[in-house]
């Protein structure tokens, strides 16, 4: 009896392990998704020293899950004793992770070029700073990235890297991770099917807005949208499609 | 991770775009408050985004800022928008500048292009994904079409792209209305740049990547002088000169200068011109007739001179170089698995002393082909070749132009009318055309192989058969060894140059299953007289070492006699070793010479028996293998009937069919390789042979131990 809950219990702590780390990925997702968009910023006039210390707290804090992530995948793969299922399911974490990791390191190698491109250093440098259009800054952004929450976050708090240091640590790491296990990466299959986003369901509080001015736009004749919607017969339909988009039927008709 | 992320030493290097790193500067110089472009803002529906500049205000300022025309203004702006960092607001797929109200704004820096970092298939894919969740699948085409391939090659990492594309664009939700719209502008600029529509080319396309980094140093500056000094020069007056005559010379022969005759196929769908010139015409046109007087080379390159220089060669006997000269050309372009027994098949046919081709090559270049054989490649025998080649340019080549051959062909050779079409004629011509076709490549690769076979089948001339016929037409009119001898002696030195071959050819003899021979006494002297059938080629002659060692349980028998101990002494030295080199066979022979010249007197009567019987054994050596089943099945014990034989033989004149039957005796095992077979030596020998072997072979069997 004390062997089977024990065995149980196994079971279940692997299973968190595993809950855990595909957890762990998707904040690393959501985490460059955010800095992404905040390196977008970078030597347009929206540029300021407030970006980059935003840039910083968003590296590190993708640091520090990418470091605990990658401790636990590799206990899982190398130790943990799991199951044909789960093991399919941690290697697609895996994959995932690593291929996360690769996206930010671009990101990161990019972010470096462009800081020592437009070095904020002297006031003349905001002269250099493109006029891009881009008026806002990404504390948006940054706040969302803020708010990522994972279990070790709090936990195993170490001083990151600068960002060079921290590009070039990526490779390292990505190295020790496909020699520590190894994971073919054909083995592992999408689990989702290609075009998903038609079933998605996303909040559209405002995409109604966006369709009535792209609609609007392109009744001015050509000018700027927001998506391609080059077709003539797509733009009526791609307007049609939103039922919230009052003006869009009308213009189509119009079109 | 993808590859790229490991260390790849095939790197290959993307040649440097230098001017990107120059347009920007002068982007950041545009987009300067003061002094660069004006700029306005951009009213939409709701919202109004500043910076946006108009086209001709673009032009404007470059125009003024390098003081050039408008038109080069616009081309600079062209660029500028081609490579992204400028994009259009309105008809955002045509990356030009328009010199007109049209707006544009400046890229931000994130989505500069750069060669560092080319524009990967996963961002492409994410940014797909995220369009495709904001408008719900309306994509284009062509993006539709890159999608699905994405999601088929990047099916691993497909979850990954989309969590990454619903993040982003969540994260994008963070932002304000006006840079929302301006984000998404940005990158679809972005991507418009760095993978075009279908129809449009990326300005980032560079080509193929370079094979060294542009980066490193060059340390090779010495190298390149040094190169550059052991370059040979010419001088102009001498290039031009020779530009000169190649022009003068080859005027009328080029289709662009002359017009072909009878009409050129391209312009009157009338294909005579090809049909008179194929490769195996029977007869040629006078025009490529004259081409082959231009140049040895052209004579060689075209099948048909090659032919008719073959024809030539073959009435001079001297067709082994030409032979020569293609098998080295097949050697050097064929198969590399093949190419070993080829590079053996040559030497034994055209290289090795008393080969059957052999060719006249100076001892130097043998030298160094001999030595490379040992491990033959590709380009062993080019040296020879080459040697051969200019052999053949100098000597053989005057003596063709002036040969009756040539003269024939010259004569032969037609000229055929220009065609003069009417414009009729010439529409029949072109609907005539797409109706019939011309010969399949099959058949004519067929025919090719066909000839070529024939070629080979028609037999290579064989100098040595020649006179091997000629030697023995006179043996069997002399019938008596002395003159054998003297005869020998004659025709050796009529073969001066052959010396070579009848040195080898007395090694054949010795390298033969000697111990059989041993029985007969005479051996040396009729052996002596035999040399000249004993023409064996060099195949037949390096296999037949081999036979040595097989008569061992013969010559067992043959030890408990008396007379063959005698006779075995003497070539005791030959049987020593079973598989002699060739210089050692050289050896033997020198010393059998003596040896032979010690026997001579003492066995006359035996010896001519013998002779006969060394004779039939020779030819049956030369016959080889069809031979072999016949000896096979005769047991070694002689039947009664054969020692009345002897005395007979010892009578009678020497006479061809004599030998034969006795020559079946010796059944000896010899393990003679199909090669000795690639001779057709003594042609006649065998059709007179074959029909007796079967007949006369059991009855006529002399026991040699028991004369």
């Amino acid at each position: 009896m004390n062997r089977w809950r024990k065995s149980v219990g196994e079971i279940q702590a692997r299973r968190r392990q595993v809950i855990e780390c595909e957890r762990g990925q998707a904040a690393l997702c959501k985490v460059t998704a955010c800095y992404k968009q905040l390196a977008s910023f970078l030597g347009s006039s929206s540029d300021c020293s407030r970006l980059r210390e935003e840039l910083e707290e968003t590296r590190t804090m993708a640091y520090t899950i990418s470091k605990g992530v990658q401790k636990r995948l590799t206990t899982l793969l190398t130790e943990g004793e799991l199951g044909q299922e789960e093991r399919e399911e941690v290697e697609r974490v895996w994959v995932l992770f690593i291929s996360g990791l690769e996206m930010f390191q671009q990101d990161l190698r990019k972010a470096a070029a462009l800081q020592d491109l437009f070095p904020l250093t002297q006031r003349r440098d905001r002269r250099a700073l493109l006029n891009t259009g881009c008026a806002g800054g990404g504390s948006g952004v940054a706040a969302r990235a803020a708010s990522v929450q994972t279990p070790w976050i709090r936990v195993e708090e170490e001083p990151g890297p600068d960002l060079r240091t921290h590009a070039l640590q990526l490779d390292g790491m990505a190295q020790e991770m496909l020699q520590k296990v190894n994971v073919p990466f054909w083995s592992v299959e999408a689990t989702q099917e290609a075009w998903p986003e038609d079933t998605e369901i996303e909040p559209e509080d405002d995409d109604g807005e966006e369709e009535e001015e792209a609609a609007a736009v392109a009744a001015m004749g050509d000018a700027l949208e927001v998506e391609v919607v080059s077709p003539e017969q797509d733009r009526g339909r791609g307007c049609c499609r939103n039922k919230r988009c009052r003006l869009g039927w009308v213009l189509c008709l119009l079109n | 991770m993808t590859i790229r992320n490991i260390n790849d030493h095939g790197q290959r290097y993307r040649p440097r775009m230098a001017c990107l790193k120059k347009v920007e500067a002068l982007v950041v110089e545009m987009q300067d408050p003061k002094n660069g472009v004006k700029s306005q803002t951009q009213r939409l529906v709701i919202t109004t985004i500043p910076h946006a500049i108009t086209g001709e205000d673009i032009v404007a300022w470059i125009a003024n800022c390098f003081k050039v025309n408008s038109e080069e203004a616009q081309a600079i702006g062209t660029m500028m928008v081609a490579f992204g960092y400028i994009y259009p607001l309105q008809d955002h797929k045509r990356l030009i500048i328009k010199p007109d109200a049209s707006l544009y704004r400046f890229q931000t820096p994130y989505f500069w292009p750069t060669q560092q970092w080319p524009a990967e298939d996963t961002d492409y894919a994410i940014y797909l994904a995220k369009r495709n969740i904001r408008k719900k699948g309306m994509l284009e085409l062509h993006e539709q079409e890159h999608y699905n391939s994405l999601h088929k090659w990047m099916n691993h990492k497909w979850d990954f792209i989309v969590m990454q594309a619903k993040e982003q664009y969540r994260a994008g939700k963070e932002r304000k209305k006006p840079d929302r719209v301006v984000f998404d502008c940005q990158e679809r600029a972005y991507w418009v740049v760095h993978r075009p529509p279908p129809g449009t080319v990326s300005a980032m396309d560079y080509g193929i990547d370079r094979l060294i980094d542009p980066n490193i140093e060059e340390v090779t500056e010495i190298i390149y002088t040094q190169q550059s000094i052991m370059r040979s020069r010419v001088k102009s007056s001498v290039s031009l000169g020779a530009i000169v005559k190649y022009m003068t010379t080859y005027k009328s022969h080029d289709p662009f200068l002359a017009p072909c005759l009878p009409s050129n196929p391209w312009l009157t769908d009338d294909v005579t011109y090809w049909d008179l010139n194929m490769p195996n015409v029977e007869i040629p046109t006078k025009m490529r007739v004259e081409r082959w007087t231009f140049g040895f080379g052209e004579l060689l390159s075209d099948p048909r001179g090659r032919a008719d220089f073959r024809l030539f060669l073959k009435k001079e006997f001297s067709g082994e170089n030409l032979a020569f000269w293609e098998t080295c050309e097949d050697l050097k372009w064929g198969a590399a698995a093949t190419m070993k027994e080829k590079a053996q098949q040559i030497y034994k046919t055209f290289l090795a002393p008393g080969a059957p081709r052999w060719i006249n090559i100076d001892g130097k270049t043998m030298e160094i082909t001999v030595k490379g054989l040992v491990h033959p490649h590709r380009y062993v025998l080019d040296a020879a070749q080459t040697h051969i080649y200019m052999l053949m340019k100098k000597d053989s080549f005057g003596r063709y132009m002036k040969s009756p051959v040539f003269k024939e062909t010259q004569k032969k050779a037609i000229n055929p009318e220009a065609h003069r079409f009417s414009e009729a004629q010439l529409e029949q011509n072109a609907r005539k055309r797409t109706r019939k076709a011309s010969l399949s490549p099959l058949i004519v690769r067929q025919q090719e192989e066909e000839a070529k076979a024939r070629l080979a089948a028609s037999g290579p001339v064989d100098i040595t058969q020649v006179m091997s016929k000629l030697d023995r037409r006179n043996m069997l009119k002399e019938g008596e060894k002395k003159e054998l001898e003297k005869k020998e002696d004659t025709v050796g030195q009529r073969k001066g140059s052959r010396g070579q071959r009848r040195r080898n050819t007395r090694l054949c003899k010795f390298t033969a299953p000697v111990p059989h021979l041993a029985v007969y006494t005479g051996i040396c002297e009729s052996q002596q007289s035999n040399t000249r059938e004993l023409l064996p080629p060099s195949p037949g002659f390096i296999t037949l070492p081999n036979s040595a060692a097989c008569p061992s349980p013969i010559s067992v028998a043959i030890h408990s006699t008396p007379a063959s101990e005698r006779k075995f002494e003497c070539h005791g030295g030959s049987t020593s070793a079973p598989f002699p080199s060739i210089a050692e066979s050289a050896e033997l022979s020198v010393e059998s010479n003596s040896s032979m010249g010690t026997r001579a007197p003492e066995d006359p009567q035996p010896s001519a028996p013998r002779s006969r019987v060394t004779l039939s054994l020779s030819r049956f050596l030369r016959r080889g293998c069809s031979s072999s089943s016949v000896f096979a099945s005769l047991s070694p014990k002689c039947p009664p009937a054969t020692g009345s034989r002897v005395q007979p033989l010892g009578h009678e004149p020497l006479s061809q069919p004599q030998p034969k039957r006795i020559a079946n005796f010796f059944q000896i095992k010899v393990d003679i390789p199909p090669e000795c077979r690639i001779y057709p030596i003594d042609s006649e020998d065998e059709e007179e042979e074959c029909p007796n072997a079967g007949t006369g072979a059991v009855k006529e069997i002399i026991c040699p131990w028991e004369t």
